[in-house]
């Protein structure tokens, strides 16, 4: 029995009328990204492991959502399924109103481009290109404008400007990843993916950043969604999934630091499904 | 430690695969020569041992040796054809002949000339009781219109025994039967071979009563050397009586002397294959050695030396080096049985022996396995000095060395090797240009590639401007991958660099060549038409005459000409000597220089020497000299120096002192001008002419400009050879930029990745993958033909000697060099971009 997890603002109960593709974004007005019992298997046989076992989630517009949960509870092939980098073994996926489970390399492609940031955890930029370089190249490969006035207000609320022209080797940790944020948000995308952001950083770069995507989603309405093992990174969104054994078993809002570390202890005790 | 060394090429077998190949490519071009040498030699020396079978020789102390096949010899003093009786007469001789040899052209039943490319064509007397060659059908010649023809000639004629056909002998076609079919032991390599009568033979090729030689037969129960002794007591004062096995020993040698030459111009080529191969390999194994720096920095971690990680790597070396050879030895091989199976169908027979031989199975095995350690060798160290708490950190950073040294080493061996070219080019007369300017550009390529990791860069990122303007980011981050390690860049680019220097100095010197050669025919032969053959044949002298009554002629002159040994101060050369009518001095022809009054002292008896020849020997106007012919022997003064390319004889006589000192019949004629009287029709002429020259089959009608495109057809022969042989290396090079490609696809797989989840398609990719293989492919060949033009450039003015006046820089070839490297960029980037492309967008961002 699964029970779907809704977004905040309205808490409805998911019917099954709202799961038709092309009715997904007049359903959600608030989502941003909705899984309906999304599954993912990896290998054949023995070998098979159930890395996803059937999520119901609704991730909203506007917010910052973290999702935590231990090492192989499955919560960065959760995020690799909604963002599009892997394809679910069942179940859908809707991104921005589109049903990604379904669409074609090319149009993924796309919808990475115009739709979806990232920020990976390491090796975030291409090490031939300079900052400023790797801020637009997601604008420059859809051949879209850079708007100048969103670069320079990203730039500054990043605090790269004197470091534009420098290549990523010649940054630290926290700048390469500062850079990684301002790539993500300067193509204005529908909604930004970020797998252990702060995972490489010392406390005080990841306060940084974490800082920083959080006034983005404030400030500029931007939707976040995070994937963090960090208590702390954690407490900086608005709400906090947490994930076991390929299953949705708890959620936070408002979240500090404090009941996430509760949350996850209460966790460790909760009872397996083998 | 070697078990490790195996599973890292077991295991990661597609990443050895380009080495393999290069390897493979650089041996089967060196094992195929040696292979190609042992057949051709074998091939020789069976013609030699059954060609020269006699027990005994009498012949002239210098010389090329009686039967002389290979050359065609100079026409010094031979022996008298009188002695053959008294040899005849000499105790334990079964028998002597006469070694006649002379050029022929036999008329073939599709009524053309029967000729395989290069092989000699030529008549040979026939005796009934002579071993060398059998009978097998028909009967001997016995008199001047019948002929014996060996039998891969009567094969390749399409003639049969009863037909009758046309002999061109000494210019002049005659009407003959085929009265017989006669076998030689052995293949003869295509060789066109008639028998004729002796007498037929004598009066062509032997008219003034001497012969190159007298082979002798012994009894049974005479050995060779007693046959020697006995013969040297009737020889004739001047001549030397050697034994058959001396003489075929000579021969031998000469032969492998020969084939050296040509053995050694090819192993050049193999030499740069395997250098260019060796790129690939260091470039393999650097990638390789990066990649696993922190298993190495493990293995150093838990106690293994430097030495034996080092070893480790050696013997992936040695495994790539050992299969790579193997598998080119056998392609090889393969090679010379498809050369052989191709000359076989161009009528040329070679020898059937198998080239294989231990030596050669061992000389590619071990230049293979040498070249391949040789080349991991650097890489191997580096990863050998990792210290092992590398291992513990999270990103393995490999320092980059400064390239500082580099760049210094190169740009000095660049300008050292440059300032050689121009002081050879500045001073063309000193000693050694040739060899100053060959150092000069040697050092100058080397210099090129050392700088390159500077260079190549530099030029990538001004090739790149464009693609970076207008192809975004498409073209910024080709340009960023290919820039962003310079010596692997520079390696990759490199091997295509060198080939293409050579490529664009042949280019260079080739048209440089050919206009040299329209500069020289334009200026110095004033002809409406030339009549011309290929030698050795000849325009026979009736030809010359029935021009001559033509109307509308005004002059007709040959260019007659014969070796012979010519003595000056003391030494002895062999020498061209010309027979110029003095009038075509100044008319006709007109040397580049002409000192003294060369026209009268050529009316005068007198000679005029070569300006080249001259100076080399010391003479000045009024020395002597004195040729050696087979009619006389005369002592001439010099009343002239003069240097003409398109004449290219070092002495010059009257046609008449020619005659005296050689008979007509040794003279060769390849060519005859033809001055129109004014107002004459010249297309009228023509057609005359052409009616003329039918009868005689070898001779052809042009006019300068065909007769300039002739010669210019030759140069591009030779340079379509040249091109042939440095496609190899291009080849390899090409590889070498498919290898780097796809090594670095690997080795970026998580950038690669990062770009696509960010929204790069895959056809963008594959775009980025493509531009970055173009711009090293143009990179290289642009630095190659900089290099290779520039250094050629010096080449008119250290051999404007030896005709080569003008420079000339052919843009056309160079423009479609660079297209052809646009093309190669693009296939060398086939496999590594459908490689990126298909790279799963999830194992590439969460690979560890």
């Amino acid at each position: 029995m699964h029970h779907p997890v809704g977004p905040r603002h309205d808490g409805r109960v998911t019917t099954t009328a709202e799961l038709d593709p092309a009715r997904a974004a007049d359903a959600h007005p608030y989502a941003i990204a909705s899984a309906r019992g999304l599954t993912k298997v990896y290998g054949s046989g023995e070998a098979q492991v159930h890395a996803l076992r059937g999520i119901d989630v609704d991730l909203a517009r506007g917010e910052l959502t973290a999702i935590m949960g231990p090492s192989g509870s499955g919560k960065s092939t959760l995020m690799h399924c909604l963002a599009g980098l892997d394809r679910p073994s069942g179940g859908s996926v809707v991104v921005d109103g589109l049903e990604v489970s379904s669409l074609s390399e090319r149009r993924l492609t796309k919808l990475r481009r115009t739709r979806i940031g990232f920020i990976f955890q390491a090796f975030n930029l291409v090490p031939t290109l300079t900052a400023a370089e790797n801020i637009t190249l997601p604008l420059d490969i859809a051949r879209r404008p850079v708007d100048r006035g969103l670069f320079d207000e990203v730039v500054d609320a990043v605090g790269l400007r004197d470091r534009l022209n420098h290549k990523p080797a010649e940054l630290s940790g926290g700048q390469q990843q500062r850079v990684a944020c301002a790539r993500a948000l300067v193509a204005r995308p529908s909604v930004i993916f970020a797998d252990e952001p702060t995972g490489n950083l010392d406390s005080h770069a990841s306060g940084e950043v974490l800082a920083f995507l959080r006034r983005s989603v404030d400030l500029l309405g931007q939707s976040v969604v995070m994937v963090t093992h960090d208590p702390r990174a954690a407490s900086y969104a608005h709400r906090v999934l947490f994930l076991a054994d390929g299953e949705l078993v708890a959620e936070l809002t408002s979240p500090t630091q404090s009941s996430v570390l509760a949350t996850l202890a209460q966790l460790d005790g909760f009872p397996k499904e083998k | 430690m070697g078990r490790i060394g195996l599973r890292a090429v077991t295991s990661h077998a597609a990443r050895f695969v380009m080495s393999v190949l290069a390897v493979a490519l650089g041996v089967a071009f060196v094992t195929g020569t040696f292979a190609l040498r042992n057949m051709l030699s074998s091939t020789f020396d069976e013609i030699v041992g059954a060609s020269a079978t006699a027990d005994a020789y009498v012949r002239m102390p210098t010389g090329t040796g009686a039967t002389d096949l290979t050359s065609a010899g100079a026409v010094g003093k031979g022996v008298p054809l009188s002695s053959l009786d008294a040899v005849r007469a000499t105790d334990g001789v079964r028998l002597a002949n006469a070694d006649i040899q002379g050029p022929v052209t036999l008329v073939g039943a599709d009524g053309t000339a029967v000729r395989s490319t290069q092989a000699p064509s030529f008549a040979l007397p026939f005796h009934a009781d002579d071993p060398t060659f059998t009978h097998v059908e028909g009967r001997g010649p016995t008199n001047a219109s019948e002929v014996m023809l060996e039998r891969h000639t009567l094969e390749s004629s399409g003639l049969h025994i009863g037909d009758r056909t046309h002999l061109v002998v000494l210019g002049k076609a005659t009407e003959v039967t085929v009265v017989g079919e006669a076998d030689f032991s052995a293949p003869m390599a295509g060789a066109t071979i008639v028998l004729l009568d002796e007498a037929t033979m004598r009066a062509a090729f032997a008219p003034a009563g001497t012969v190159s030689s007298i082979s002798v037969h012994a009894q049974p129960g005479t050995s060779p050397s007693e046959l020697v002794q006995r013969l040297q007591a009737v020889a004739p004062a001047g001549t030397e009586v050697v034994t058959g096995d001396q003489l075929r020993q000579e021969t031998h040698d000469a032969i492998a002397q020969q084939l050296g030459f040509v053995s050694t111009f090819l192993l050049v080529f193999a030499v740069l294959a395997l250098f260019v191969g060796a790129f690939i390999i260091a470039n393999t194994f650097t990638m390789s050695v990066r990649q696993r720096m922190r298993e190495f920095a493990l293995l150093r971690a838990v106690g293994a030396s430097p030495a034996q990680v080092f070893g480790s790597i050696v013997v992936q070396a040695v495994v790539v080096g050992l299969v790579g050879s193997a598998v080119g030895v056998l392609g090889g091989f393969g090679l010379v049985e498809g050369i052989g199976a191709l000359l076989r169908r161009m009528d040329m027979t070679l020898s059937s022996r198998v080239p294989l031989s231990a030596s050669t199975i061992l000389v590619g095995l071990v230049v293979g396995t040498v070249v391949s350690v040789a080349a991991a060798a650097l890489p191997a160290r580096r990863a050998a000095v990792v210290p092992p708490v590398e291992a513990m950190r999270d990103e393995v950073t490999v320092n980059e060395r400064s390239l500082h040294r580099r760049g210094w080493a190169g740009l000095a061996l660049v300008v050292a090797g440059v300032a050689a070219v121009v002081v050879a080019a500045v001073r063309p007369d000193a000693d050694r240009a040739g060899t100053l300017l060959g150092l000069g550009a040697a050092a100058a390529v080397v210099g090129v590639l050392v700088v390159g990791p500077i260079v190549v860069p530099a030029v990538v990122r001004w090739l790149a401007a464009p693609a970076v303007a207008w192809w975004r980011p498409v073209g910024r981050l080709a340009r960023g991958n290919v820039v962003r390690n310079p010596r692997r860049a520079a390696s990759t680019a490199g091997a295509l660099t060198i080939g293409m220097a050579l490529v664009g100095a042949a280019a260079v010197l080739a048209t440089s060549t050919q206009v040299s050669m329209r500069h020289v025919v334009v200026s110095e032969m004033h002809a409406d038409y030339i009549l011309r053959t290929e030698w050795p044949d000849t325009v026979a002298p009736e030809v010359v005459d029935k021009v001559k009554a033509l109307p509308g002629v005004a002059a007709v002159h040959g260019l007659p000409f014969a070796e012979a040994p010519v003595e000056a101060k003391g030494t002895t050369t062999t020498q061209g000597v010309a027979g110029i009518d003095p009038a075509m001095l100044g008319t006709v022809l007109t040397p580049e220089t002409v000192e003294g009054p060369a026209a009268d002292a050529l009316a005068h008896g007198q000679a005029v020497v070569d300006t080249t020849y001259a100076t080399d020997h010391g003479l000045a106007i009024g020395d002597r000299i004195t040729v050696t012919g087979p009619s006389a022997t005369q002592t001439l003064t010099i009343g002239g120096l003069y240097r003409s390319v398109a004449l290219g004889a070092g002495v010059v006589t009257s046609p008449a002192v020619l005659d005296s000192l050689v008979p007509v019949a040794q003279q060769t004629d390849t060519t005859v001008t033809v001055v129109a009287a004014p107002g004459a029709d010249l297309g009228a002429m023509r057609g005359e002419l052409t009616a003329i020259v039918k009868p005689y089959y070898v001779v052809s009608v042009m006019n300068s400009d065909e007769f300039v495109q002739g010669l210019a057809a030759q140069v591009n022969q030779i340079l379509a050879i040249l091109y042939a042989l440095l496609g190899l290396s291009i080849v390899i090079a090409v590889l070498g930029i498919v290898n780097t490609l796809a090594l670095s696809v690997i080795e970026r797989t998580r950038e690669i990745g990062l770009l696509r989840a960010v929204g790069l398609g895959r056809l963008h990719l594959a775009g980025t993958i493509t531009t970055e293989s173009v711009l090293t492919a143009v990179c290289g060949t642009v630095v190659g033909l900089v290099t290779g033009v520039g250094l050629a450039a010096a080449l008119p003015r250290v051999f404007h000697d030896q005709g080569l006046s003008q420079l000339s820089i052919p843009a056309g070839s160079l423009l479609s060099m660079l297209a052809l490297a646009v093309a190669v960029g693009v296939a060398a980037a086939v496999w590594p971009a459908v490689r990126a492309a298909r790279l799963p967008v999830l194992d590439a961002v969460s690979q560890e």
